[in-house]
């Protein structure tokens, strides 16, 4: 229920500027209903008349007047209905259309305030379904559901009051299998859940173990693993097809069930009618047309009942999108100082001082750290894996805040400091490229958008890249994406070193790719990386002994330690852990 | 098509079943409004008697028709779920015989879309077929009869009726389709923006462009939601045209009644079940329509089965008597091209491997030392030449026993969710606890593995998301050592351990797998220094021969390879 109570709130947050839009919405239905019920009354109404008439004529009178007066009635009405729906769906359409609109631009919003904790704590693919499924479901609800509902509430409580205003006896035949009607409906749609949650969890199943199969399908054909495939698919299968029967059972009955049950009071009213009419006190003619009538009513009076029903379902899963929808926005953003300091280049230089940090409170990864990079200077980060490196730089450019100590820019603490302007004078370059979809213009200029062409041709031919680009049919005009592109991994990293040198950075920090590529490739890449690097301030985390080499300063961490700093020789002069290292995977002599 | 005849053949009962049931609905629902009409005429010629009669007939039809509607859910739902499931069975059955060539072609991740997505379109095309495809037309035809039967003279306005609702549905139902289409293109480009800026959320970051970002989405979220209200606006027009040229019909053939009156009086008490039979039609038109629109994405599907079906593996194992392959290699004048490209990816390859020995691959990417590593285990066959294990040509050895003599470790590191013992066994059936620790022990494993307190029993996750990179690597070679193949191939299989690790490994398979002849593929020339002898790959050709030392002195491409990495490797 407090979930109900959210999602009324989430949504109406959304539609309570279309006030005026759901008036007229209401309004149209509320109209539309009436002329709709009403109708059916002028059609009654010109078959008395028009028996009237045929009876008349056999009294030799012979006058259509009033058989033509209920006729134009009937078209009015008929025409006015339509008239109405027509407003209240292109104005629902509007509503639904415009609101998720604006929720789908505010959660995109809401991911670029989001703190880089977000990101890393939860998996992409579950962020994305609330833009695909989330908002399909919500998107769906709004568009399909919202103008239906008022519709069909509107029209059962339409019809009632035309039935009971008709006549009595007849509206309670009419309406007298309504509990049963709905109580079926409730049994029904209960029952889909309970099964088509089984039925999902079960081909939930099935799809993981297809997916791990034939994603891992070289395995199995280097292994002669495919009698074994088979055997683990069938019982996942069988138990599928077992789940899948009750599922689409109770879900495929509603309408049938609806349906005959309306063919069923369809055909008491017409006996009952017919039963009236000749027992009961009233003109035959009048029965007549009350019978006509009430068979209008009672097909009317089931569609809102089955449509209701089969909406149900609908709104269910829009409010649990609105409920995901509200976890993501309910997410804290990041911090950023108020009035905080401007960065104007770097005069002395950056420090770590005496860090703590962990990702999670319990589990501290940085131990009291303290490093520093003097202005102009470059710092080779060295350690084994999970000693720590990659959680300096996330520091660095405050994706993370530090637990306890201190990330400063010439003495100045980086939470005092504008979060857009720390960020400007840091660059980053990481061990995986990531390519925006676009021109490949785009990617190089997407720091700096304002390039002009020049400064996009300088800094990709001092990323070495220049030339590759230049050799493709459309140069800087050609679209690449993340996963469909003309670059190999290699040339993915010269397309984001070229990226940083066009910003220009005052700091840089550069995250050594370690993948293999092939040499022509890594001769280019090593270039790139010394362009870049040459005159910067920077943290490297190095991979590669030339990089290493070519520090000012070798930092040597260890378990979230700094157990080692100093310059290559005075490293190798201490004989610790550097130099262990050193003189055992030095490969080559 | 023929894939659905194929499997339906075993539930022709439940099908015809399901087919009678729809009739006996749709004919129930055809029924009511002529006994309607004969309740009328009672009415009109006061015979109060005959009500009886035609209230029992009235009632128990509706109840058939109720009935015949629950047992047609029933049977359509057991046929579509057990076809579906058929299917999907043939169609796993069918990629299980698949050789490498045919899973690169059609990709993993799409077959897998296939397996699932697609034969799911279908099931609900057979559930949507046996629940209302027959009642269509049933109804259409049926009540299109029963309405000129009821009033014959006003035959022209159903013809009207029919051709104004046919052509209002041409009309919009194409236009959608294609809108549909342009929508669905640009839900693609939003998924594409918003995965793209969680993948790249640092970058966007650091360097401050999330306004732009966003402006670049809002823009494609706008077009979206034009589409959207486009669309809907269709649908706003369409279903109040539909109802409006319905009314209209009613009314035109009230008014024409009026007329008929004077000659045929019979024809008032026709009125109400005339008007109810041409509101048949008219539904039976719409839905028609909307199911033509919708079932055109499960014909796209039931295409791209027919594809993986009609897909012959590209490879096939002769049926001769397993034997015992020792692990000498040769390659006779092999040339290789994969499918569809123009230059051979292998030019002219000969070589011999002798049992026991270990030799090095080396080349820039692309230069084919992959490729040649795979002809080994026959995932590919050569054009020309021949490729020999145990002095005996690949296409004479059945599968079995060229799986047991050859061991191949991908460059990628593959687990399959269950436990370490479970991954391990599939390069040994019957592996016991002493094979998984020597094996373990090779692959420089048992080091982590001994650090788990279930040790072979610790479960891998889905996506081996619980274990390294290194980890996974490590698990995947004690996978390939785990069985003592004849011949062992590692393609660039330890990219992801430190130098450290990978040299000790190649000091186990030294000691412990002296017999087995070794390939290791790999970029790093560091990897191979230490092989009996070492190929050098370029461009599709085999350009070099010897030990490290020996190329080093003599052969060009390989001082180059050299050159570039020398002093490169650290840490």
């Amino acid at each position: 229920m407090r979930e109900i109570g959210k999602a009324i709130k989430f949504f109406y947050h959304y539609m309570k500027r279309y006030k005026i839009g759901f008036t007229v919405t209401i309004l149209a239905i509320i109209a539309s209903t009436y002329f709709q019920v009403k109708a059916p009354v002028y059609m009654g109404r010109a078959i008395t008349e028009l028996a009237n008439y045929v009876v008349g004529l056999s009294r030799g009178v012979s006058d259509k007047g009033s058989f033509m007066q209920a006729i134009w009635m009937l078209l009015l009405f008929y025409v006015l209905t339509v008239v109405g729906m027509f407003i209240s769906n292109i104005v629902v359409t509007y509503i639904s259309g415009n609101s998720t609109n604006r929720m789908r631009r505010g959660l995109f919003g809401k991911l670029q305030r989001m703190t880089i904790k977000f990101f890393d704590s939860h998996q992409d693919g579950d962020i994305l379904s609330r833009f695909t499924s989330d908002l399909d479901n919500i998107s769906n609800a709004l568009n399909q559901a919202l103008g239906e509902i008022l519709m069909n509430i509107a029209m059962m409580i339409g019809i009632i009051i035309m039935m009971f205003h008709e006549n009595v006896a007849l509206a309670w035949v009419t309406v007298a299998s309504t509990p049963i009607a709905v109580l079926i409906a409730i049994v029904l749609i209960s029952k889909t859940r309970k099964y088509v949650d089984l039925q999902q969890d079960e081909v939930g199943k099935l799809n993981g173990y297809i997916n791990e199969q034939i994603s891992g399908q070289k395995v199995v054909i280097t292994n002669g693993l495919q009698g074994e495939a088979i055997k683990g698919f069938l019982p996942h299968n069988e138990k599928v097809r077992k789940a899948t029967f009750k599922g689409q059972v109770y879900s495929g009955m509603l309408f049938p069930v609806m349906n005959g049950l309306s063919l069923v009071n369809t055909a008491i009213v017409i006996f009952f009618g017919g039963w009236l009419a000749l027992n009961g006190d009233m003109a035959r003619t009048t029965a007549l047309g009350l019978v006509v009538v009430f068979v209008q009513y009672s097909q009317q009076f089931y569609q809102p009942i089955s449509q209701i029903s089969s909406l149900y379902s609908m709104f269910q899963v829009a409010i649990t999108g609105a409920r995901r929808l509200n976890e993501t926005f309910d997410e804290p953003d990041e911090i950023n100082p108020k009035a905080g300091k401007q960065l104007s280049g770097l005069k002395q230089g950056v420090a770590l001082k005496h860090v703590h940090f962990g990702y999670q409170q319990d589990n501290e990864i940085l131990h009291d750290v303290s490093m520093n990079v003097e202005k102009g200077r470059m710092v080779a980060l060295v350690g084994p894996t999970g000693s720590g490196k990659t959680t300096i730089m996330n520091l660095l450019n405050r994706f993370y805040d530090v637990d306890k100590g201190a990330v400063t820019f010439d003495g100045v603490d980086v939470r005092d400091i504008d979060l857009k302007s720390l960020r400007e004078h840091v660059g980053i370059v990481l061990q995986d490229s990531v390519i925006f979809s676009g021109t490949i213009r785009d990617n190089i200029s997407f720091g700096k958008p304002e390039a002009t062409d020049e400064e996009i041709y300088a800094a990709a031919k001092q990323a070495n890249i220049h030339d590759f680009i230049m050799g493709l049919e459309k140069g800087y005009k050609t679209q690449v994406s993340d996963e469909n592109s003309v670059f190999s991994t290699g040339q993915k990293q010269l397309i984001s070193i070229a990226r940083t040198i066009l910003t220009n950075p005052t700091l840089l920090i550069l995250d050594e790719a370690t993948s293999n590529v092939d040499t022509v490739t890594e001769a280019k890449i090593q270039k790139a990386m010394d362009n870049v690097i040459q005159g910067r301030t920077s943290f490297v985390i190095a991979h590669r002994l030339k990089t290493i080499l070519s520090a000012d300063k070798i930092v040597v961490l260890k378990d979230g330690k700094v157990i080692e700093q100093g310059s290559h020789e005075q490293l190798l002069e201490e004989k610790g852990f550097y130099s262990e290292l050193y003189h055992s995977q030095f490969v080559f002599e | 098509m023929k894939i659905l005849k194929e499997h339906a053949r075993k539930y022709w009962l439940d099908i015809l079943l399901a087919m009678v049931t729809v009739v006996v609905m749709a004919g129930s629902t055809l029924w009511q409004p002529k006994l309607l009409q004969n309740v009328i005429t009672a009415i009109l010629q006061n015979q109060s008697h005959k009500i009886t009669t035609l209230g029992i007939y009235l009632i128990v039809i509706a109840v058939i028709g109720l009935l015949a509607g629950i047992l047609n859910t029933i049977l359509s739902a057991k046929v579509a779920q057990s076809m579906s499931a058929d299917i999907r069975e043939t169609v796993f059955r069918k990629i299980e015989t698949f050789s490498f060539g045919n899973i690169e072609k059609f990709q993993a991740g799409n077959l897998v879309v296939r397996l699932t997505n697609d034969v799911n379109q279908i099931q609900n095309l057979i559930m949507t077929a046996l629940q209302s495809l027959l009642r269509v037309p049933i109804l259409f035809v049926g009540a299109f009869i029963l309405a000129i039967n009821t009033i014959h003279q006003l035959w022209w306005i159903i013809l009207v009726l029919v051709l104004l609702v046919v052509g209002i549905s041409a009309a919009t139902f194409g236009k959608m389709g294609r809108h549909f289409g342009l929508m669905q293109g640009l839900i693609d480009r939003v998924n594409e923006l918003a995965k793209e800026n969680l993948v790249g959320v640092r970058v966007v970051k650091s360097f401050n462009q999330e306004k732009n970002e966003e402006k670049r989405f809002n823009e494609v979220s706008d077009q979206l939601n034009e589409q959207n209200i486009f669309v809907g606006t269709l649908f706003s027009v369409l279903i109040p045209a539909f109802t409006l040229v319905g009314n209209l019909a009613v009314v035109t053939a009230i008014y024409f009644v009026g007329d008929l009156a004077k000659s045929d009086p019979g024809s008032v008490a026709a009125i109400a079940s005339f008007v109810n039979y041409l509101m048949q039609v008219m539904f039976a038109i719409i839905i028609g329509g909307m199911m033509m629109t919708f079932s055109a994405r499960a014909m796209v599907s039931l295409q791209r089965i027919r594809e993986v079906l009609d897909t012959q593996p590209e490879i096939t194992y002769p049926e001769v008597p397993e034997q015992e392959l020792d692990g000498s290699v040769s390659f006779e004048n092999v040339s290789f091209s994969y499918e569809g490209e123009n230059t051979p990816t292998l030019k002219d390859i000969n070589f011999k491997a002798d049992a026991g020995e270990m030799i090095g691959i080396v080349g820039a990417t692309g230069s084919g030392k992959s490729t040649l590593a795979q002809l080994i285990p026959r995932l590919f066959d050569p054009q020309t030449g021949v490729v020999k294990v145990g002095g005996v040509d690949l296409k004479q050895v059945n599968e079995k026993s060229l799986r047991k003599a050859v061991a191949f470790v991908l460059q990628r590191a593959i687990l399959f969710s269950g436990t370490i013992g479970d991954n391990l066994k599939q390069g040994k059936k019957d592996a016991t606890e002493h094979d998984m620790n020597r094996a373990s022990r090779i692959a420089q494993a048992a080091e982590f593995i001994d650090r788990l307190p279930e040790r072979y029993e610790a479960s891998v996750e889905e996506r081996s998301a619980n274990f390294s990179g290194g980890q996974k690597q490590r698990l995947s070679i004690t996978r390939g050592v785990i069985g003592q193949p004849k011949i062992l191939i590692m393609d660039d299989s330890t990219s992801a351990l430190d130098a450290h690790s990978e040299k000790l490994v190649q000091e186990a398979l030294n000691h412990e797998l002296k017999g087995t002849t070794t390939f290791i593929i790999a970029e790093k020339i560091a990897s191979v220094l230490h092989a009996d002898r070492i190929l050098v790959m370029d461009d599709g050709q085999l350009v070099g021969e010897g030990t490290h030392a020996q190329l080093v002195k003599s052969n060009r491409i390989y001082q180059e390879i050299y050159a570039t990495q020398k002093g490169k490797e650290a840490i």
